[in-house]
């Protein structure tokens, strides 16, 4: 093989590498920003934190819509699943519990019209022993974030909502 | 003759790294050069926005200007940079926006600076939703996009937003409209003016 052509080889797989790298990295990148903000440096894990009204300041994530109360759980399933509950907001405004994977997947979502009671499930990893009886949602990876979100469009709506999701849970379970 | 020299450390590492440094920058600009999705009527959205289905280069993107967005069978997005003639949308001009029914329980519009983020201004005005815009007898709508609040009209303020977006958010979709989204009939937005009042 002469001298340009291993040159050319060279480079493209070089880019090839840098290319494929920053594409395959940039969500595990902004995830790990995410929860190591949500969770205050890995010091709230397990436990919901419920963010105040979204306003022109709102810098935690990208694109926050202003008319939801959003409130957030680091997990970590390394010492075992995690039992999700979130409460309804009374009137039946909109609420809904995501989960979203290391890799920013949303890999299950559930809302108060299809369970207008409330939702409850419990998080693990594949092969982790659950309780009998509850719902579970297998997260691919050991840490994530389940996101409570509640239609909250004006000051009113806010507080209901925020004095509702005060009763959400999200605790370390021994399976 | 074929110039057949062995490589030299310094010419291997020069062109692994201009390599490195080429890869970077096209992966890049292919995560954000551009919306993704497709287009429905000026607007773009993706039926995999959140979704496990997502591949990589969706992935990204949608993490870059969409962490932790919903999967549609709770939420449709749709973002458009333009206004119907195909022209930015800017702080500077106004706009109405129009439609008719969406086909969801909620809706709203949303503002976001060339940042992904709301702007900086204390209008309180950082979206419009279907519970603010007044439906006719035909059951079509309007409100206004900018710098300075209307009279008497659903309005999202554009102040301080500078080359601006809008988001549409449709909670709980239909299933006609999660599944096929051309079937959703796209709000238009017009321009109204630039500067002065027009």
């Amino acid at each position: 093989m002469n001298r340009p052509v291993k040159l050319a080889l060279l480079f493209a797989a070089a880019a090839v590498v840098g290319h494929v790298g920053l594409v395959m990295a940039t969500p595990h990148a902004l995830m790990r920003v995410v929860t190591k903000r949500a969770s205050q440096d890995g010091k709230l894990i397990n436990q919901f934190q419920f963010g105040p009204r979204t306003t022109k300041l709102a810098r935690g994530v990208v694109r926050p819509s202003p008319d939801l109360a959003y409130s957030t759980c680091v997990y970590d399933l390394s010492d075992g699943p995690v039992l999700v509950e979130a409460a309804p907001t009374p009137g039946q405004g909109y609420v809904s519990l995501s989960v979203f994977a290391a890799n920013t997947d949303n890999v299950a979502v559930f809302d108060t019209t299809q369970l207008p009671q409330g939702i409850r499930f419990v998080l693990a990893r594949e092969g982790q022993k659950t309780p009998a009886g509850e719902k579970v949602v297998i997260s691919p990876s050991n840490r994530g974030i389940v996101l409570d979100r509640r239609l909250a469009a004006n000051d009113e709506l806010f507080a209901a909502a925020n004095q509702a999701r005060r009763a959400d849970k999200c605790e370390s379970i021994k399976g | 003759m074929a110039d057949q020299r062995p490589l030299s450390r310094l010419t291997t590492a020069s062109t692994i790294a201009l390599g490195l440094i080429a890869g970077l920058l096209s992966g890049w600009w292919a995560i954000t050069g551009g919306m993704g999705g497709e287009s429905y009527s000026g607007w773009y959205g993706s039926r995999v926005t959140g979704s496990t289905d997502a591949g990589p280069w969706l992935r990204a993107r949608v993490a870059i200007s969409g962490l932790l967005a919903l999967n549609r069978s709770q939420a449709v997005y749709f973002t458009r940079k333009t206004d119907d003639s195909g022209e930015p949308l800017r702080e500077a001009c106004r706009y109405r926006v129009t439609g008719g029914a969406l086909p969801g329980k909620w809706w709203s519009v949303t503002v976001y600076a060339a940042d992904n983020y709301l702007p900086l201004n204390d209008d309180n005005a950082l979206s419009f939703d279907a519970t603010e815009v007044a439906s006719d007898a035909l059951g079509q709508w309007s409100a206004i996009l900018s710098p300075t609040r209307p009279q008497g009209e659903a309005w999202a303020s554009t102040n301080k937003a500078g080359n601006f977006d809008i988001t549409l958010r449709i909670y709980q979709p239909e299933k006609r409209a999660q599944d096929d989204f051309a079937s959703i009939p796209m709000p238009k937005v017009t321009k109204l003016g630039c500067g002065g009042q027009a």
